[in-house]
């Protein structure tokens, strides 16, 4: 079953003549539980595509599917709602609030929703990722892998439908990126958790069980399993 | 002073009522979204987007309703993917088991023929150490077998406990070192301080094993066109939470394109036909690491050397 599908999405900034085509017409479709790479290089339009799948940016033509709902024609208010409870995100720059604690930050999202946090699952996660001692420690306190780690836990806690990481490895060296990405993967399959990475490196690509290329802004392979 | 009594009584009264009247009905409506999210279910019907983008309760309940139908509908589509794996396996199969058997069928008519008598002894062991080869390679995808199979319906439970990783090497390379030592192969390990890490003793030695036949295999066909002879050099890494042990050998190497494919079960690679082979090695690597909360990696220059990193939980 295909829980996300981009039909067509084109993005284009600017008017003609200076018009730039980030997104030129992509079409892919991740199936439930796949851990997908997309892979190319900077300016390939990559992170243009993941803002696009994520609902964080709109597209100037085409469509967005997540889990059976077309998330472009929905009002801002159900789109964020619906982003709340469907995707998970994970950034290059971690992005945890830095006046909570490791535990704090990774319910916020289902605190958010007015939701009851399943602890047992919250545990699991936190045992899993290697975190169960830091929960009580403030983001500032941590080293970037465990922040890292803690922005994973966070993507999951909520169940989402699928996670969107961007680069995950981006700000961290080689050795601590080549931990995190362990991380990323063990948990993916631990939880049965969907996920679509984007990287520049192919190195790492080789994790998922799928490679999507894409080059100026089309898809060059995989777009489909 | 009766009248202001029976007064508030009414008005108590009705404001009692009128409490249990409203939240009776709140129920009730809650009770029926709750009937028609599980008819829902029953019929698997796909849901109403309006429902599952609201602030409120049953909105919630509708959007985790979805999210246990998507799980339905995807396991009953893994099933029927698994079911055509299944059978691509068996045809697989059926071609690797052919071929030694073809051979041990030949060899052993040629034995029995009626031009038996006049083979030279020569041409008989000859005959007998073709029926051993192919037989042994029988046994050895048989095994394989046996071993994916007993490790995917997890009738074996890897115990990954705290151990030093040293034993599990020397004696992963002790396992190898004749096959190695036959092809001219030289096998070293860089030196590590010993450390603990999370395994299964006896499987991690099963994986790399797998790796290092690997790199035993491939090494001999690539330093039979080069002067250079066959190497394998393992070296351990600590990272902040795994650790690495990668193999590298100085073989024919894996093209980019085909890095994320080798590790699928029965995946044979373009350039590994000439090779005595199932595509089951790797697979094997892969679960066995995967059982240990651990994963595996490659990095490859055609014509230069191929890397395998195994990486393992930190104790």
């Amino acid at each position: 079953m295909s829980i996300l599908i981009a039909r067509d999405l084109t993005k284009y900034y600017g008017v003609s003549p200076n018009q730039v085509k980030a997104l030129d017409g992509v079409s892919i479709a991740i199936e439930a539980r796949e851990f997908v790479t997309v892979v190319g290089q900077s300016g390939s339009g990559k992170s243009t595509l993941l803002h696009m799948l994520g609902g964080l940016d709109v597209p100037t033509a085409g469509e967005v599917v997540i889990d059976g709902h077309e998330i472009s024609g929905m009002s801002e208010e159900a789109l964020t709602i619906f982003r709340r409870r469907n995707v998970g995100f994970v950034f290059q720059s971690f992005n945890l609030v830095p006046i909570l604690n490791v535990y704090e930050n990774i319910v916020l999202p289902i605190e958010l929703d007015g939701s009851t946090v399943d602890t047992k699952f919250v545990e699991e996660i936190l045992g899993t990722l290697g975190l169960a001692e830091k929960r009580y420690a403030m983001p500032n306190q941590l080293s970037g892998g465990q922040q890292q780690r803690v922005a994973i836990a966070r993507a999951l806690a909520s169940k989402p439908s699928i996670v969107l990481a961007d680069e995950p490895t981006g700000n961290l060296d080689t050795k601590t990126g080549q931990d995190v990405l362990g991380a990323l993967k063990m948990t993916a399959k631990q939880f049965k958790q969907t996920i679509v990475m984007i990287t520049h490196n192919e190195h790492i690509a080789q994790l998922a069980d799928r490679v999507i290329h894409i080059q100026d802004g089309r898809v060059k392979s995989g777009g489909t399993q | 002073m009766l009248l202001y009594s029976v007064i508030i009584l009414a008005v108590a009264v009705f404001f009692c009522a009128a409490t249990v009247f409203f939240c009776l009905r709140y129920l009730r409506r809650a009770f029926d979204a709750l009937d028609g999210v599980l008819d829902r279910l029953l019929t698997r019907e796909a849901g109403l987007p309006a429902e599952i983008t609201k602030e409120n309760r049953i909105s919630k309940l509708v959007h985790k309703a979805n999210r246990v139908l998507d799980a339905y509908v995807t396991e009953a589509a893994q099933v029927s993917t698994e079911k055509e794996t299944i059978q691509g396996f068996i045809s697989d199969l059926s071609h690797q088991m052919k071929t030694p058997l073809s051979g041990i069928t030949m060899n052993a008519e040629l034995l029995l023929g009626n031009d038996a008598d006049d083979l030279t002894a020569e041409e008989r062991s000859e005959f007998l150490r073709g029926i051993a080869a192919d037989a042994a390679g029988l046994q050895w995808l048989m095994e394989g077998l046996i071993k994916m199979s007993r490790l995917e319906v997890n009738a074996i439970q890897l115990v990954p406990v705290c151990a030093p990783l040293k034993p599990t090497i020397t004696d992963a390379i002790g396992s190898i070192l004749a096959a190695a030592s036959a092809k001219n192969i030289s096998i070293s390990v860089d030196a590590f301080d010993d450390l603990y890490v999370k395994h299964d003793k006896r499987w991690m030695q099963e994986a790399i094993v797998n790796i290092l036949e690997n790199a035993v295999k491939y090494s001999a066909a690539h330093s039979r066109q080069s002067h250079a002879g066959g190497k394998i050099t393992l070296s351990v890494t600590t990272l902040p939470s795994y650790t690495k042990l990668t193999i590298t050998d100085n073989g024919a190497g894996i093209p980019r394109g085909e890095w994320a494919k080798i590790f699928k079960r029965f995946y044979r690679g373009d350039n590994a036909a000439d090779v005595a082979g199932a595509g089951l090695g790797l697979y094997l690597a892969t679960v066995i690491l995967e059982k240990q909360n651990g994963y595996i990696m490659v990095d490859s220059v055609v014509g230069e050397f191929t890397a395998f990193s195994l990486f393992l939980q930190n104790c």
